[in-house]
């Protein structure tokens, strides 16, 4: 018998084959490609917030002037630098490299002392042999002849070119702080013959020619210094600092008819004496600079309830320093030094950030308005730098260290990214949400864990079928509730529920275990043919009217309960008498919400793991005399385990990136505090929040980014070890 | 042509219809089964034999696994399940409310077609049984696992690790551990239901002696559709067929000179 045997397969079915195989690994490569790219995307939106600074010289300028200089500065587009001297001359220089020409311009008054405002006011105020004083600034006007930008420079006078009176003696002034506040000014001047004068300038509207006029109230400075190297008056017009020496002389100027010195205090680090002071952007910070190189911030601290001048922290540039220039928004600064070299510093950062040699000794120092730029003053003229600094807030210490912040009494990690003012200083540590992130998980593990694996264990191994096959969908389905509707009733539902409730909610929390456990008890000593009732399996439902009865009772006793046990008012009484802060939105409320979403992973993975125990092993256990409990808790479980341990794990990976809940019942307060009766800030929900008003590629922008980085590592981290240890239980429980 | 066990007790011939009370170890009486409303067993009666191998045989479906787990109760974990007779063990109804159902599997051990070690070491799994009887006694126990490996005939091969997990055993050594967990907590009856049909024909062998040597301390009950070997392991036999007990007697007997007609059917292989 003769066959002819064919091992060809057809052509049809090798391309069938082969079509299969590449569109299954084509779809496999394109999942791992993209989740690749999102981690690269985050990491490329990230990275340049640890980037470093630089410096890079553009433009010298040679100066040919005898007088000194008083401000320098450059206006917002790097393109005019401009100098005032002592002598009342203001001069614009071109930075571009296009030639421009332009006036200049003079204060036409003989001009004995000067000073210049913090950055962002932008104003130098000359003080004269007359015992009065101008206030300046230069004006850069914008047009767009031929559709250019065109900027011209101009001398402005912003309180008038009528001089301000400041010493009704008319003696000249030696030395003069100015500093404007709106429809305020403040002018500390000390006249030739050693007095003190302070003037504080109310602008008041005419009503006929709607110009400004400043009506000036005097003031005599009390215990002035002998001598006196600086006066500095801050933005706000409550504080004059003048410093002699190594001593800072603080007074209490909100009050023109009270001034008051309140301390005078040494601020030189040890062993080293002051070279220069200044006001940090936003005025609560002085920065004071060191002949040793050593540069101090210090402000007002509360202590005791009294504010007292106290040194944060410390910077070192490493040679002597000659001048401070601050930037105009953030909390930055430059200092030039004895060696040549210009370091920038970042206060909340807490750390130098570059430092540039230069071949002059600079003694001027003056950032442009975005801190794009950076002038000089040396021997050798003016000399532009650019600077290239867009994040020096954000350092691994300020995301992940406490932090001094100005006004706070103490180190601490906050989240508080933005404000209403521009020069306030950023707070973006990620640990307050990181925190609250574990936080929310914890509470919703805590209380959907024991249920939905308990759940679990009853449905698979001890529910009748027909009653698991409606128990099980029924579960299953819950998941697909969207989890807006759930955090909605939290937040406007649930929340002032338990709030009013509040006894009452913990009654049932305490009951309902302890009813179940009794009802259990109860049922198994019901004579038989009351058991007999129910088929196999469906006892379980006897639990039905208790959870209902409990859930009625406990809200029903809740305000007697609360008239008895805590004086009427459950919130009341946790505050007042425990100290306990209740938030509305609370951790309890996020534990119940979040964990009634997570109960539907838990339970639908640890069932299938338990009920796809091999049914010869439960067998084997009871046939060598264990009773159903026994083989549950000693073979069921055990082999169970790895699909068991994946079901929690995937519920706290879901609980970790769960938004809409945290959103809307968490009440978002980056606070750090375990208290279940406070709420939290998670990473998603800040993302969430904070996204739509962050400006693109800002520091804030891009710490988000870091934000949804660190939750991706979250939750790549939990599921890289949940999958770790359950490969490992499987290798040694699997049974298949 | 099948071979006969033809050595030691089957000589002395017992009477099994009227076994005295010392010789018996179990006995059936009038077992109805129904899962549902299909009658799985109909009024079957016997007494089994203390210190014996016992076999049913019979083809599949007819009821012989069935009738072997309700001697330990193990029909029970079936919902659907009803049972009506007796199953008298010293004198006492198994069925009896007041039967504590672990307290009777500890006496009437089990051992299933599969090989089903627990996802533990070879030492805790002959242990389990003694641990659920709440016995902590290192000693005790150490004791307990060689006499029981030793008794399964695995004690050679696994004695160096005994500490590794069940599931590096063969099919065959597996099948013994289960067999040395049996009888670790020292069971009256052993059942067996068709402990070989998963392995191959050396571990087959070998369990096969292992039963013959089980007998001098326990009394075995096995379900095997290989008749081959109900001849070769067992003292007496009983042939079922659609849930009935068609015919029960010792081995040679049945498979020489059958009484009924059915049974000659089946043992020379015209029908199962």
């Amino acid at each position: 018998m003769t066959q002819s045997v064919s091992f060809n397969s057809s052509a049809q079915r090798q391309i069938k084959d082969r079509l299969t195989r590449y569109s299954v690994s084509a779809g496999g490569i394109v999942v791992l490609l993209a989740l690749i790219l999102i981690f690269f995307y985050l990491l490329y939106v990230v990275a340049p917030i640890f980037y470093g600074a630089s410096l890079e010289k553009s433009k010298t300028i040679p100066l040919n002037d005898s007088h000194t200089t008083v401000a320098i500065g450059v206006e917002e587009q790097n393109e005019i630098a401009y100098r005032f001297n002592s002598d009342g001359r203001l001069r614009f220089f071109n930075l571009t490299d296009t030639p421009r020409e332009f006036t200049d311009y003079q204060v036409d008054a003989e001009i004995t002392a000067a000073d210049r405002t913090v950055p962002n006011q932008g104003l130098v105020a000359y003080g004269t042999r007359e015992g009065t004083a101008y206030v300046v600034a230069p004006k850069f006007g914008v047009s767009y002849p031929n559709d250019k930008r065109l900027i011209t420079p101009s001398l402005d006078y912003p309180m008038g070119e009528q001089a301000l009176s400041i010493d009704a003696q008319g003696q000249p002034i030696v030395q003069l702080a100015f500093e404007r506040e709106e429809e305020s000014a403040v002018v500390a001047a000390i006249t030739e013959d050693g007095r003190g004068m302070l003037v504080r300038l109310e602008a008041e509207e005419d009503m006929f020619s709607e110009s400004l006029e400043w009506l000036p109230e005097l003031a005599e400075i009390p215990s002035l210094p002998k001598s006196v190297d600086q006066m500095l008056v801050t933005p706000d017009l409550r504080r004059l600092y003048i410093r002699s020496g190594n001593q800072l002389a603080n007074y209490n100027i909100s009050n023109i008819d009270d001034v008051r010195l309140n301390s005078v205090d040494f601020i030189n680090s040890k062993d080293a004496n002051v070279t220069d002071l200044a006001l940090l952007t936003g005025a609560s910070s002085l920065i004071v600079a060191n002949d040793n190189g050593s540069i101090t911030q210090w402000f007002d601290v509360a202590k005791d309830g009294v504010r007292k001048l106290t040194q944060i922290r410390e910077f070192n540039a490493g040679t002597k320093i000659n001048e401070i220039g601050v930037e105009y928004f953030r909390k930055g600064f430059a200092v030039s030094g004895e060696d040549g070299s210009i370091t920038l510093f970042h206060t909340t950062g807490g750390g130098r950030l570059v430092r540039e040699m230069t071949d002059s000794k600079a003694f001027g120092l003056a950032f442009s308005p975005r801190a794009s730029g950076l002038l000089t003053e040396s021997e050798k003229g003016l000399e532009f730098y650019h600077v290239d600094n867009e994040h020096p807030e954000v350092t691994w210490r300020a995301l992940w260290s406490k932090i001094w912040y100005e006004g706070y009494p103490e180190p601490q990690y906050v989240w508080q990214s933005t404000s209403a003012s521009d020069d306030f200083e950023p707070k973006l540590s990620l640990v307050p949400i990181s925190f609250g992130t574990i936080k929310a998980a914890f509470y919703a593990m805590l209380f959907a864990a024991p249920i939905a694996l308990a759940g679990a264990i009853y449905t698979a191994y001890f529910m009748s079928a027909p009653l698991r096959k409606v128990v099980k969908p029924t579960v299953e389905i819950m998941e697909a509730l969207p989890t807006v509707i759930l955090g909605f009733l939290a937040g406007l539902w649930l929340a002032p529920l338990i709030e009013d409730n509040l006894p009452g909610v913990i009654a049932i929390m305490v009951l309902l275990p302890v009813g179940f456990l009794a009802t259990a008890f109860a049922w198994s000593k019901m004579p038989k043919k009351v058991r007999q009732l129910l088929p196999d399996g469906w006892d379980a439902i006897v639990l039905i009217p208790v959870v209902l009865f409990i859930g009625w009772g406990c809200i029903q006793i809740s305000p007697a309960l609360e008239q008895w046990m805590f004086d009427g008012d459950a919130r009341l009484y946790l505050t007042n008498e425990l100290g306990i802060s209740f938030d509305q939105r609370n951790s309890m409320v996020v534990g119940l919400a979040m964990g009634f979403a997570v109960i539907p992973t838990i339970f639908s993975i640890a069932e299938d793991a338990i009920f796809s125990v091999p049914k010869h092993l439960s067998n084997g256990s009871l046939a060598l005399g264990a009773t159903p409990w026994q083989t549950l808790t000693k073979v069921v479980i055990l082999t169970a385990s790895p699909g068991i341990f994946s079901a929690v794990m995937m519920g706290l990976g879901r609980a970790v990136g769960e938004t809409m809940i945290v959103l809307m019942a968490t009440g978002n307060t980056p606070v750090m505090d375990w208290s279940i009766f406070q709420g939290m800030r998670t990473l998603s929900a800040n993302i969430a929040v904070e996204m739509p008003e962050s400006e693109v590629g800002s520091s804030h922008y891009r710490v988000l980014f870091l934000a949804a980085f660190v939750l991706f590592v979250f939750t790549f981290a939990f599921n890289t070890i949940a999958e770790f240890v359950r490969q490992r239980l499987r290798d040694k429980y699997s049974s298949l | 042509m099948i071979s006969l066990n033809t050595e030691n007790s089957r000589d002395t011939k017992l009477d099994l219809a009227n076994l005295t009370a010392e010789q018996t170890a179990l006995e059936v009486k009038n077992l109805d089964l129904y899962y549902g409303s299909k009658q799985a067993l109909f009024d079957v009666s016997m007494k089994i034999p203390k210190g014996q191998v016992t076999a049913f045989i019979g083809p599949s479906g007819c009821g012989k696994s069935t009738l072997l787990r309700c001697i330990n109760r193990m029909n029970d974990l079936v919902d659907i399940c009803k049972i009506s007779g007796e199953i008298m063990l010293h004198g006492q109804n198994i069925y009896d409310k007041s039967v504590d159902v672990a307290a009777l599997r500890r006496n009437v051990g089990m051992v299933f077609q599969r090989p089903n070690p627990f996802p533990k070491s070879i030492y805790e799994n002959v242990v389990y049984g003694l641990r659920l009887q709440g016995i902590k006694d290192r000693r005790v126990l150490d004791e307990a696992v060689e006499r029981s490996l030793r008794g399964a005939a695995l004690w050679e091969e696994v004695k160096d690790r005994l500490h590794e997990n069940a599931f590096g055993l063969s099919g065959g050594q597996q099948q013994r551990l289960v067999i040395a967990r049996a009888i670790a907590i020292e069971p009256e009856v052993l059942l067996l239901d068709e402990p070989t049909s998963a392995l191959d024909p050396i571990s087959t062998l070998t369990i096969e002696e292992l039963i013959n040597d089980l007998k001098s301390r326990y009394t075995v009950v096995i379900v095997t559709h290989n008749m081959q070997q109900a001849a070769r392991v067992s003292d007496q036999t009983a042939f079922m067929y659609m849930g009935d007990m068609v015919e029960y007697a010792d081995t040679n007997t049945l498979f020489t000179t059958p009484a009924k007609k059915q049974t000659e059917d089946y043992i020379t292989g015209r029908y199962g």
